[in-house]
């Protein structure tokens, strides 16, 4: 998923977004393409640190009323679309505010307890049968759109199907389209076009069917974690409803608000106040405590920073997605912040792609994971602020499918201090097979960025390897690297739910595989691990898998990255909830 | 040069015995009056050590034992990439500290990033004279259509959106002048720079050329020389051209300062050069963010940049008035 905020990066004006799943560049690049920017800190997830303290003033329990706001640096949303959405933090939001899905992640402390999955459009979290290959929800009663119309069972089928239209879901999460039992031409797209132009229309709906209010997906394969999927863009949207382009502006709610003004650009905000035909008797999920949320967009990050940090008259019940790198040593310094400031965990893993079609031989590429100073790269990123050393793709945070690769302390043959070993590289480099001496690193220029060009210039001509930097520009950065990206494109991806299936098949087989990585044999180990329906056999190969693809280098893993923010003084509960590495968006509340 | 000396000298000192008449040229006035001008004296000094300073940086940093590029872990902190100490980590070995996040010496940087600055305006200013007088001198004497050929050109020009036009082309036009042949990275990067600059900065030195020529070639000096017989090139490079070099000096003067602001600019906006080579504006641009808790950073290259600025403006100054036939000094 891609994460939405600026953060750490400085000034990203155009926010960063980092697709949950597709995290962000190296530190941050923001990139306005949903799909993924920037990184630099993700924002706090999980956990373990996160402090589940609470703000000052709050008791532990929540309070209704008063308006929480948001100091965003970006100047809109990416998209308000429910098939569209993907950056971590406005999936948290959103889905706390205006768009309800069948399956949700419970809002606790902690890595574990935070990514749980719980009903929430459905009274369970689905039935599965045909061995993994079907799947069933049960819509509950009583829910409503904001004009008052009750929410079905077709509304959800109808706006899974939006996941096919090509040009209005460009960006957005592909479950449906991956899993669904639909068949797909010569080139690989479906025979479903999508809503719109109705083409194979008959085809969906024998893959999603509805009989009264339970909904059924029949899938093309195994799929042991689909009610994880079923997260991310299988939410509903009034059946029939003409929704082009111009539905990401104005969605219509399900949820416990809706929107009242949605103004982008710098000075615009979104307000959301109270949708009156929401019930709470059929959404135990959210708490829906403030009256009403603001989005303020196009704050300058450092001023927003100030503002809560000062947390005077209305900024008390403000809060940051993100900190800049300066503001840090005046939050974390100081205990007067400790109770509303967090340090955790997010879902990204930050690090270099490496190109394997431009550098085909492994050791080649290992060689330059092993002159990189990835010590200098994590100082410049914010030292213990930015995170740890990572030695793969695979988070620690995602819970069993995480075991050490031991990347970095002997996999490749001898250990590999975090400031880079040049004579090994050097050895490595005259062991493979035409390894290139000059390569080009590709990233999304800022000022963290071009710094972080400037250690790998630095630390890899200690092994003879000369590095040229190509900073692009931060909204184009994805675009431009996916098309025609150089040897090293900096990068970054956290999971989209805790399965190394939203990991390691997306960064080396297909999906957000910057690398380039065709590995037929690997294709397969990874098909075998993704229909494996027992979960900790499932952990072992992708255990296996991830050790792999470390060895293999197809990616330098850099950081796991780590993010900061903070909250004004009467804002509550304080805590990374490690489903998004956001706000524990459904169920906070302004101290009254 | 003693003798105009004592000519101008103030009234007060009496000439001894009969005063020798001696023609003196534009250019000796000038001098006469710059040597004793205690601002042109004391910018050009400033100016004569900042470019000394530039050219041996390497020498310089070497000398001090610090240099733009290696990575200082000690010299940070580990938890947020923050210098140690006050003033961005001011020390004996990092005299004004050291980068947020790197380590790196500022005084190594600010020193390399002076030659670029000073590299980039000078060569921009070059190109502009060059241009400028050519094109300048080219309408000027030749008049009828060729002059309003130029004319429209340079309007043409001049109606461009400069920054915009660098902004939008900087990528496309440094990939083509890698194809022409430039080396990639920062020499098509300079060299774009100097191109776009140039380009855009000519025409307003042109026009204040051509209306100098427009009426020097009235003059009797010039249609002597044409009723003499002399031909074109030999007016314009005898006869015109010397009385040129004045509004150009002083033109050229006041632009320097300018393209070395410009370049700032530009890098701040991030089409500067590439890292690691530093640069005024880059690091500039990242002071804004640190500006309170480490103010140096934003000090330092700012001062520099003032002084040499203003020390290249008071230059033009005193050599505008020195070449000024009507000054009463």
């Amino acid at each position: 998923m891609v994460k939405s905020k600026a953060t750490l990066a400085i000034g990203i004006a155009a926010g960063a977004l980092v697709l949950a799943a597709c995290g962000g560049g190296s530190s941050d690049s923001g990139s306005s393409s949903p799909s993924a920017s920037g990184s630099q800190g993700g924002e706090a997830s999980s956990s373990s640190e996160a402090s589940p303290s609470e703000a000052p003033a709050p008791s532990g329990d929540g309070q209704a009323g008063g308006t929480l706001t948001i100091l965003s640096p970006a100047e809109q949303f990416l998209t308000l679309d429910p098939q569209v959405v993907y950056t971590g933090e406005d999936l948290g939001f959103l889905g706390a505010t205006i768009m309800r899905s069948l399956t949700a992640y419970q809002v606790m402390p902690g890595d574990d307890e935070g990514t749980t999955l719980v009903p929430d459009m459905a009274t369970d979290t689905g039935t599965v049968s045909n061995e993994g290959k079907t799947w069933q929800f049960t819509l509950r009663d009583g829910m409503k759109w904001e004009d008052g119309s009750p929410v079905t069972c077709e509304d959800v089928a109808y706006g899974t199907s939006r996941q096919f239209d090509v040009g209005l879901a460009e960006g957005g999460p592909v479950y449906a389209v991956t899993y669904l039992d639909i068949p797909v031409d010569e080139e690989g797209n479906s025979e479903y076009k999508g809503p719109t132009d109705g083409t194979g229309q008959e085809l969906f709906d024998k893959a999603v069917s509805c009989d009264g209010n339970t909904i059924t997906f029949n899938l093309n394969q195994p799929v042991p974690d689909f009610n994880y999927a079923v997260t991310l863009g299988f939410s509903a949207v009034p059946a029939g409803m003409a929704t082009g382009p111009e539905y990401a502006d104005k969605p219509m709610s399900n949820g416990p608000y809706k929107i009242q003004e949605y103004a982008k650009g710098k000075g615009g905000k979104l307000v959301l106040v109270r949708n009156e035909n929401w019930s709470p008797d059929a959404d135990p999920y959210r708490k829906a405590y403030p009256d009403s949320w603001v989005v303020n967009f196009g704050i300058e990050e450092s001023v927003a920073d100030q503002r809560v940090i000062q947390s005077s008259g209305e900024d008390e019940y403000a809060m940051v997605q993100g900190i800049t790198t300066a503001s840090l040593p005046i939050v974390f310094e100081d205990p007067v912040y400790e109770a509303r400031r967090i340090d955790a965990y997010d879902p990204y893993t930050i690090y270099a792609a490496v190109n394997a079609q431009k550098v085909p031989d492994q050791k080649c590429r290992q060689a330059i994971g092993v002159a990189l100073d990835r010590e200098a790269l994590r100082l410049n990123a914010g030292g213990d602020y930015a995170g740890d050393f990572a030695d793969g793709a695979v988070k620690p945070n995602i819970g069993i499918d995480y075991a050490p690769t031991g990347l970095w302390d002997g996999l490749l043959g001898q250990p590999v201090p975090p400031t880079g070993d040049p004579e090994f590289a050097k050895k490595l480099l005259s062991e493979g097979k035409d390894c290139p001496t000059e390569i080009t690193l590709d990233y999304a220029q800022s000022e963290d960025n071009d710094k972080a060009a400037a250690i790998w210039v630095e630390s890899l001509a200690r092994a003879g390897i000369t590095v040229k930097p190509n900073p692009i520009e931060r909204g184009q950065y994805y675009g431009v690297v996916f098309k025609d990206g150089n040897e090293v494109m900096l990068g970054g991806w956290g999971a989209d739910w805790p399965n190394a299936s939203t990991v390691l098949p997306p960064l080396f087989v297909q999906g957000w595989n910057l690398s380039q990585v065709d590995d037929k044999a690997f294709n397969e180990k990874v098909k075998a691990a993704s229909v494996e329906l027992d979960r900790n056999k499932q952990a072992t190969m992708w255990q296996e898998l991830s050790k792999e693809a470390a060895a293999q280098m197809w990616i330098v893993p850099t950081r796991f990255g780590k993010d900061q923010r903070l909250a004004g003084t009467k804002v509550g509960p304080i805590f990374s909830w490690a489903a998004y590495g956001s706000w524990p968006y459904p169920i906070m509340y302004a101290v009254q | 040069m003693a003798t105009s000396e004592a000519v101008e000298a103030p009234a007060t000192e009496p000439p001894e015995g009969p005063e020798e008449i001696q023609g003196r040229s534009l250019s000796q006035i000038a001098w006469g009056r710059l040597k004793r001008d205690k601002t042109f004296i004391a910018s050009c000094i400033v100016l004569l050590i900042i470019v000394l300073v530039a050219i041996f940086a390497p020498f310089i940093t070497g000398l001090i034992g610090v240099d733009p590029y290696s990575l200082d872990k000690e010299a940070i902190s580990s938890s947020g990439g923050k210098p140690n100490g006050p003033w961005g980590g001011a020390s004996l070995d990092h005299p004004l500290g050291v980068e947020w996040g790197t380590g790196r010496d500022i005084l190594a940087r600010l020193l390399y990033g002076l030659r670029i600055s000073l590299l980039i305006a000078t060569t921009a200013t070059f190109l502009v004279v060059i241009l400028g007088t050519l094109f300048g001198v080219i309408s000027g004497y030749v008049r009828g259509f060729t002059d309003a050929a130029i004319g429209r050109f340079m309007d043409l020009i001049l109606a461009f959106p400069f920054l915009l036009i660098i902004l939008a082309l900087s990528g496309a036009m440094t990939q083509r002048l890698t194809d022409l042949g430039v080396p990639e990275g920062n020499a098509s990067r300079i060299t774009y720079l100097i191109l776009v600059l140039g380009i855009f900065g000519w025409p307003y030195l042109a026009r204040i050329v051509r209306g100098e020529v427009l009426s020097l070639r009235e003059r009797e000096f010039v249609e002597s020389a044409i009723a003499m017989g002399a031909s074109s090139t030999r007016i314009i490079f005898r006869e015109i051209l010397p009385n040129l070099w004045a509004p150009i000096l002083v033109y050229a003067t006041l632009l320097l300062p300018t393209y070395i602001a410009v370049e700032a600019a530009l890098s701040f906006l991030g089409v500067g050069i590439l890292p690691p080579e530093p640069s005024f504006g880059a690091m500039l641009s990242e002071s804004v963010q640190f500006f309170q808790l480490v103010p140096s950073y934003l000090f330092i290259p700012g001062t520099v940049l003032v002084i040499v600025v203003v020390a290249f403006n008071l230059a033009g100054d005193s050599v505008r008035d020195a070449l000024d036939p009507k000054a009463v000094k």
